[in-house]
């Protein structure tokens, strides 16, 4: 009986194991984001467009079913107009990290952010 | 229990925690730094059969005899295997001693999440001369969660088999 007690004492998924996840968890949190620096517009998987972010500028690029307005600002990327129906990649709003997308479908677009080419453990 | 016994135990378990030190170094692993750490299984089980200095023991010779097998004695992670393992052995023993709270899984996690932490603690300090390093911490200990966490999993599972033997016998 003694023995059986002692191993429960070690028994998984205790009170303190739940609290000692949580804390450790919320390094979620301090997961670093790394602001881009390019942002490659793809349309149908065939024409690619490289545009580096510091620079403002408003592209015109025309897509499967009509013409995208996506506009390059202080750094950020959104689509401010489309002629797609549901109008989702005008809804998603600015993205300036790196790994974050835009995507409209029926034009077969897809904005996303680059960062350099090297990254900092190879640096 | 007597002396012969407790040094024979404790070169079983050294001789246990060394192969699966090796074992696991023969693994081929993605990106440089990761290991599952099924050492601490072994070292673990001391911890709580034998108690902290036996099993901080354990623990250098670990990092000792197992640096010699693979070759890699006083090289920069010869240095970061030993004093990670001291600060995370000393960790758990606390948490053994003091965690009422916590089974093996909690400690397990502890354990490998101050080994983490110490090995990028000095990579960052030692090796590059400031606190560089810090950007890495938050996905290794997010990785250390999982692997903590099987190794504490699978050492509970290997203690109940062992204390049923021990009665046995």
């Amino acid at each position: 009986m003694l023995k059986l007690q002692s191993n429960n004492r070690y028994r998984p998924l205790k009170i303190g194991d739940f609290v000692i996840i949580l804390i450790f968890l919320s390094a979620l949190f301090f997961i670093p984001r790394v602001e881009g620096k390019k942002v490659r517009v793809i349309v149908d998987k065939e024409k690619e467009f490289i545009y580096p972010l510091n620079e403002d500028r408003i592209l015109k690029i025309e897509g499967k079913i009509g013409i995208i307005m996506i506009e390059i600002k202080d750094g950020r990327v959104r689509v401010i107009e489309s002629t797609c129906p549901l109008k989702i990649c005008m809804k998603m709003g600015w993205i300036k990290n790196k790994g974050e997308q835009i995507v409209c479908v029926p034009n077969r677009i897809l904005i996303c952010i680059e960062g350099e080419q090297f990254d900092a453990i190879t640096e | 229990m007597q002396l012969q016994n407790r040094i024979a135990h404790i070169s079983v378990f050294t001789a246990a925690t060394v192969s699966l030190f090796v074992i696991e170094s023969l693994i081929p692993r993605p990106v440089p730094g990761i290991r599952f750490g099924l050492a601490n299984i072994f070292i673990l089980l001391v911890l709580l059969n034998y108690g902290y200095k036996e099993a901080l023991l354990v623990g250098i010779l670990k990092s000792v005899i197992g640096s010699i097998v693979i070759g890699r004695l006083f090289t920069p992670s010869f240095l970061l295997s030993i004093s990670g393992t001291i600060v995370s052995v000393t960790i758990m023993g606390i948490a053994v001693r003091y965690g009422r709270g916590l089974s093996l899984m909690g400690i397990s996690i502890l354990g490998a999440e101050s080994h983490t932490i110490t090995q990028v603690l000095i990579i960052s300090v030692l090796f590059l001369g400031k606190a560089s390093l810090s950007f890495l911490l938050p996905p290794f200990v997010l990785l250390s969660l999982v692997t903590g966490s099987i190794t504490g999993i699978s050492a509970y599972w290997l203690y109940t088999k062992l204390e049923r033997k021990v009665e046995v016998a």
